[in-house]
């Protein structure tokens, strides 16, 4: 199964989905324009490989899914980072006035005591337009997922991705209160950079 | 294509009624003439259903839709029961407007997998003749379920599997174009959805693709026929529309409508369906530029171009005079135009 899914997958990358991601980033920089703040927009296509890791993962001895091509929603992957935490709304905001979201989510740990990974995740409509003409509306996936993250939440994510997401052994408690030493900082970071951004913002009116 | 089951169900308006009548359901056979209808329309279902929407989320933001939740519970096993609280949640929502409707469940398959059709045909009256011989009988008929041409409605919904389910679908609502009421109790209230563009998307859409029919247009009389489109336009606000039938409404010469049409990146979004926002237009088309060959541009809103620059051709020669008058308020030097 993992072969044939895979092949199908690469194929559907190659074909379908690069070219829907390259094009939805020009669309994306289009709708955000003349926001202020935006460090970068980017849309990528999951990797076959990140693909198949997804579509084989287990729970209680059973795949997650039954239907992978049709059910994993982030075939399609953007993320829009800006400079501070007041960024992320009116940029949010900007982007639902354009898409139509079935799932919106303010990503951040369980318990107030702890820190890890915010951010701000849509899953949204793809639009008909990034679908270029050779493509037959019904092969290109119907929703795509959208991350906006400040510059600190991007940072610490990526980091701890490489680091903590895929590792070989478990983390030991040391390793894992570094991890939430840094989310930490990336916190604090934010925080003070918005109140320096506010204070500062303030007395050059 | 394969249909695997069928239900039908009376659906009498109930919207704000505390004891709702139950609602009476039956499963259609495959065979007989009303099968071959259901059958037919069935078959015509994907090119007459043509307005995208999409289900909403839950307030919270969740990705979960009650009336999606509904149809997808029937697709994976339908049932008298399980169609009968799709009907059940039509019921709700009708008022004594809309009417009496007989509700149609069409299950089956397509090359792409699942499919649910869902139909509405309004109740009508109507008159039976029936001959005998030289003489004919007539008699009053009420409860007569047509599907009218004025306000059939049906939704179109499709997947790979019951698993991946389908967040987006297909409706066709006769009377959601001319009247937005319509709109909110098909598509909002009993699908629970709104169309797949916003308003934004759509408008802004339309903009581009009239920007991009002006720059690649040569002939000037479909360039004159679009800019008068361009001012026209902002007086659609509010309204529930697509480019093709703007164009349509606006009588557009068919080298103008033509031009339109193939500036949109797909062909399927000419007709694609949204609500007309002003703001948005207005934001993309905002200024009218005109530059002459003597290397003067003539800038104003596009909306009010014509009554501050009164453009004027002498009967000899191809030169255009424009004039205009105000008070100086700033003058400024730039790099570029």
């Amino acid at each position: 199964m993992t072969n044939r899914l895979g092949d199908v997958y690469r194929r559907r990358y190659e074909k379908i989905l690069v070219p829907i991601a390259s094009n939805l980033e020009k669309f994306l920089e289009e709708y955000l324009h003349g926001r202020p703040r935006i460090d970068r927009i980017s849309v990528r296509a999951k990797t076959p490989t990140s693909f198949l890791k997804k579509a084989m993962k287990e729970e209680h001895g059973k795949r997650e899914y039954d239907d992978p091509l049709g059910e994993i929603q982030d075939q399609i992957g953007a993320r829009v980072i800006v400079f501070y935490t007041s960024d992320v709304r009116p940029t949010s905001q900007r982007l639902r006035r354009y898409f139509r979201h079935i799932e919106m989510s303010n990503k951040e740990p369980k318990s107030e005591k702890e820190f890890g990974y915010f951010g701000k995740h849509f899953i949204l409509a793809l639009p008909d337009d990034v679908i270029p003409k050779r493509i037959k509306l019904t092969e290109a996936p119907k929703v795509f997922e959208l991350q906006v993250r400040t510059l600190f939440q991007h940072a610490w994510s990526e980091a701890e991705h490489d680091l903590g997401y895929k590792p070989r052994r478990k983390l030991t408690k040391m390793e894992k209160r570094k991890f939430a030493f840094t989310a930490a900082q990336s916190w604090g970071a934010d925080r003070i950079f918005q109140d320096l951004h506010d204070v500062l913002k303030k007395r050059g009116k | 294509m394969p249909i695997s089951r069928i239900h039908s169900y009376l659906v009498h308006p109930s919207k704000n009624e505390k004891k709702p009548p139950v609602i009476g359901g039956i499963q259609i056979p495959h065979s007989g003439k009303l099968f071959g209808m259901l059958a037919k329309i069935d078959n015509s279902a994907l090119s007459e259903c043509d307005i995208d929407i999409v289900f909403r989320p839950k307030a919270n933001g969740k990705q979960e839709n009650d009336c999606r939740d509904l149809m997808l519970a029937y697709l994976a096993k339908p049932s008298l029961p399980l169609g009968r609280a799709i009907a059940l949640r039509l019921q709700g929502v009708t008022t004594k407007r809309s009417g009496l409707g007989l509700l149609f469940l069409i299950a089956g398959q397509d090359q792409h997998g699942l499919r649910l059709l869902i139909s509405r045909f309004p109740a009508e009256t109507g008159v039976m003749a029936e001959e005998h011989g030289q003489t004919i009988n007539v008699e009053f008929v009420e409860k007569v379920f047509m599907k009218s041409a004025r306000s059939y409605k049906s939704a179109l919904f499709r997947c790979t599997s019951i698993q991946a389910g389908f967040w987006d679908g297909l409706v066709v609502d006769r009377q959601m174009i001319d009247t937005r009421g319509s709109a909110d109790y098909w598509t909002r209230e009993f699908l629970d959805s709104n169309l797949k563009n916003t308003a934004a998307a759509g408008t802004k859409r339309v903009a581009v693709a009239l920007q991009e029919a002006l720059r690649a247009t040569t002939d000037p009389v479909v360039r004159q026929e679009l800019i008068n489109a361009s001012q026209l336009m902002p007086g659609r606000h509010g309204q529930i529309t697509s480019a093709k039938k703007i164009v349509q409404d606006l009588s557009l010469t068919p080298s103008a409508a033509e031009a339109v049409e193939s500036a949109f990146v797909r062909p399927e979004l000419y007709d694609s369906t949204f609500k007309f926002d002003r703001k948005e237009f207005d934001a993309c088309l905002l200024f009218r530029s005109v530059e002459l060959d003597n290397g003067v541009v003539l800038t104003a809103e596009n909306t009010s171009f014509g009554d501050v620059i009164h453009e004027e051709r002498p009967s000899q020669g191809s030169k255009t005079r424009f004039t205009t008058e105000g008070n100086i308020v700033s003058e400024r030097l730039r790099k570029s135009r």
